[in-house]
């Protein structure tokens, strides 16, 4: 018989059979024998993380006669294509873990359309609630619903190069206020200027776009960029105070820093002791001792200065949850997973000595890896250090608008580092004051369009910003 | 002839029937005609799923506010008004405007020129810089991004210290810091990216000039420059026209660039926003706001804006080809 299209057609109809057929049959042919679905799938972003929950696994799958799928996505993938899926109906992982920021994205609309389930009352009838630092619980929450459990705490300390903070004569001891910190670092400056004009040494690493040192610094001085209710919150004289002290520490005579960047340029100014002092969250120690073995003993780690005497010495960055979506076929086994993985001493105690993440269950931090001194950082007990600021980590809010107002943020912070390039310090808080007002106005604006937050009759007029 | 008619023949009942042939002759032409449309239906069926389909999805989504599957809003032209009176735009587009005039400005003549130094006469190393000059183009804007944000590094990046050595200043220059330095150094990297694809069709262009008119320009004393302009210019008038037109969509639709190089910076587009472009700020509003009824409206502004560019600089760049 003929094929009555042709011979060529005959081929390429023949191939794609056989290349159909083959992808029917090798599929589950390349599944191992004795190969089951799994009951829970759960997908992280974060490397590291999936190493432990899979070392783990095997207990919790024969206690619990299961199967688990650990599923790791580089974390914008993971992002985009869940807000994609819950946006469309799709197919969806049963546990998500989220990072830090990201939260907002999927609760943009009503409280009952977000796709995750709301662990509120979940978190308080299982006792949780009391054996988590709680305010941790704000960084997956909206409008008062928590939508994932914390996987960390994240405090954050100055890691110094203590032998070039001794080669200047400085008293860690004394650095208790940022003004006194600033003080001293421009004598360091002043003091290791060289004939071009360069100091080989800042005092302390800033970067110059106003994020997350920025914001860090904020939420240490009690501003976040969102209030728990959800509005905008960064125009206020807080944030006139320390916008107008950070520009200051990057900008002209009185400057102090040097933004190292991150990756290799972070490890060499390091190595060069380029900057004495460096922004140092938990996850960040870890980083530094596995990156830059070469500074073995010549590091040592500090509170943070406070914004005012007697002031909070600590605050927070980064951060990752866990939310179990809507689809999740087994919430009982999912929160028993999440409860094993997370808050399991068995595991934490391991896992801090391998990531030197403090876990937010406060009763973890008696286990003995918590007090192990670290050579690296001159023989300190890192867990104990940062398990003594945890408590005090300041709470973080954050809605579907984040990244536009971190943004605008940064375009005030920005305006007002040209402002003072310009005119120095003269009318500096007046303008940073009406940049950080027509910043936020405007974040309040883009969010008043969203009709399902703001009926149309309470939507705000351009022109008032209110 | 005889054929029309058996064919129209009604069957007699019960008899075997008498026009197989002719109904295999009609068989025949019906296959033979829907052939070519079984070989298009693939690219059909593509074309509905993935480009029609979607273009008249966002046309409609352009005039609703969309959260999740459940909820839609109808908000008319709400989603237009509030792209084209959003400052953000307006950076956004005088961004993507300067990164354009600057890539046709500086790009296009440098493309040109190293496309004529290559088509000169001698021929010795000319396959290794052809390559050597268009094999930025093959690693992608991604890698670029990252590349460049190294480079651009104060104190340790390349460039500075390059500058520093060179004439003693810029060692601490942040050229992704600074909001006035964002977009040259976007500029810079596009340039480093895009020269030598631009050349390669100016090196065409030239290849095909006519060495007859040359001469005979020769011969008539016509010198180099008024060879170039009254020879060459004419005879590469159409790739010109389409190198402009495709640099200057290519660049109206920067995103991946800005998006790696700034990728440090916690906003994504530099301080202040200096290194945001239009589509940058499409992605912004539809993918990290979520706002995809937003997202769509910019889409087809953008859409505009590019169709009447590209038809003015068609209609310039063709009226001064056909001049010479």
């Amino acid at each position: 018989m003929k094929f009555p299209y042709g011979p060529a057609p005959l081929v390429i109809l023949i191939i794609a059979m056989i290349t159909g057929i083959g992808l029917a049959v090798w599929i589950p042919l390349s599944r191992p024998s004795g190969y089951r679905a799994p009951d829970l799938v759960l997908a992280t972003f974060v490397p590291e993380q999936a190493d432990a929950y899979r070392a783990a696994l095997p207990k919790f799958e024969k206690e619990n006669h299961c199967k688990i799928q650990i599923e790791l996505v580089d974390q914008q993938a993971l992002q985009s294509r869940l807000q994609s899926a819950l946006q469309v109906g799709a197919d969806v992982p049963d546990m998500v873990e989220l990072m830090y920021g990201t939260i907002g994205v999927f609760t943009k609309g009503p409280i009952q359309d977000v796709g995750f389930i709301d662990l509120t009352d979940k978190i308080k009838t299982s006792g949780l609630y009391d054996r988590l630092v709680t305010n941790r619980l704000s960084k997956w929450s909206s409008r008062g619903h928590v939508f994932a459990l914390p996987h960390d705490v994240h405090p954050v300390m100055l890691v110094y190069r203590s032998d070039l903070v001794k080669q200047f004569g400085i008293d860690v001891n004394k650095l208790t206020t940022w003004d006194e910190f600033a003080r001293v670092g421009r004598e360091v400056v002043r003091r290791s200027r060289g004939p071009d004009g360069l100091p080989a040494h800042y005092m302390i690493d800033l970067p110059t776009d106003g994020n997350d040192a920025l914001i860090l610094l904020l939420l240490q001085d009690g501003v976040n960029v969102f209030d728990a209710a959800g509005n905008v919150a960064f125009d206020n004289e807080a944030t006139v105070n320390v916008v107008c002290w950070y520009v200051k520490q990057i900008e002209g005579k009185t400057r102090i820093s040097f933004p190292c960047g991150e990756g290799q340029n972070f490890a060499k100014a390091m190595i060069d002791g380029l900057c004495l002092f460096y922004l140092c969250p938990d996850w960040r120690s870890n980083r530094i001792e596995l990156e830059i073995p070469s500074l073995a003993g010549k590091l040592s780690l500090m509170p943070l200065p406070a914004w005012k005497p007697g002031g909070l010495r600590t605050s927070t960055w980064g951060g990752c949850g866990l939310a179990f979506t809507k689809k999740c076929r087994n919430f009982d086994l999912a929160w028993k997973l999440a409860m094993y993985l997370y808050y399991d001493p068995a595991q934490l105690g391991p896992r801090f000595a391998a990531t030197h993440i403090l876990p937010p269950l406060k009763s973890a931090w008696n286990l003995p890896q918590f007090d192990q001194p670290d050579p690296f950082y001159g023989g300190l007990r890192l867990g104990r250090v940062y398990a003594a600021l945890a408590p005090f980590v300041p709470e973080e809010h954050y809605t579907a608008y984040q990244t536009i107002a971190n943004a605008k943020l940064s375009e005030a912070f920005t305006s007002a580092s040209l402002y003072y390039q310009a005119h120095g310090d003269v009318g500096l808080r007046d303008y940073a004051r009406a940049e950080l007002k027509r910043c936020a106005d405007r974040v309040r604006i883009v969010m008043h369009r969203n009709v399902f937050l703001y009926p149309p009759s309470a939507q705000v007029s351009e022109a008032s910003g209110k | 002839m005889s054929a029309t008619p058996i064919a129209s023949s009604p069957p007699i009942p019960g008899l075997p029937s008498q026009n197989h042939p002719s109904r295999k002759r009609v068989g025949r032409k019906l296959r033979s005609r829907s052939t070519p449309y079984f070989f298009l239906l693939p690219f059909i069926v593509i074309n509905l799923v993935f480009f029609l389909y979607p273009l008249f999805y966002a046309t409609v989504l352009a005039f609703y506010q969309t959260n999740g599957p459940a909820r839609r809003a109808f908000v008319g032209w709400n989603n237009f008004a509030f792209v084209l009176h959003d400052p953000d735009f307006h950076k956004a587009l005088w961004n993507t405007t300067i990164f354009a005039v600057f890539s046709i400005g500086l790009q296009l003549p440098l493309s040109l020129g190293l496309a004529m130094l290559l088509n000169s006469k001698n021929d010795r190393f000319k396959g290794f810089f052809r390559l050597a000059i268009f094999a930025p183009n093959l690693v992608g804007q991604v890698f670029v991004g990252i590349i460049f944000s190294v480079l651009f590094a104060p104190h340790y990046g390349l460039l500075n210290r390059f500058l520093h050595e060179l004439v003693g200043w810029g060692l601490e220059q942040q050229w992704l810091g600074n909001p006035r330095l964002v977009m040259p150094a976007i500029i810079i990297a596009a340039m480093w990216m895009y020269v030598g694809f631009n050349m390669i069709y100016f090196l065409a262009a030239l290849q095909n000039v006519d060495q007859n008119l040359v001469e005979a320009a020769t011969i008539d004393g016509a010198g180099p420059a008024s060879i170039f302009w009254n020879v060459t210019v004419p005879a590469i008038a159409p790739v010109a026209t389409f190198v402009v037109v495709t640099s200057t969509i290519g660049s109206y639709q920067l995103f991946e660039l800005p998006y790696n190089l700034l990728q440090n910076n916690g906003a994504g587009y530099g301080p202040s926003n200096s290194g945001l472009t239009v589509v940058g700020y499409l992605y912004q509003n539809a993918f990290t706001n979520g706002d995809l009824g937003t997202g769509a409206a910019v889409g087809w502004i953008l859409t505009f804006i590019i169709l009447i560019i590209s038809l003015v600089q068609i209609r310039l760049v063709g009226s001064v080809g056909s001049e010479s």
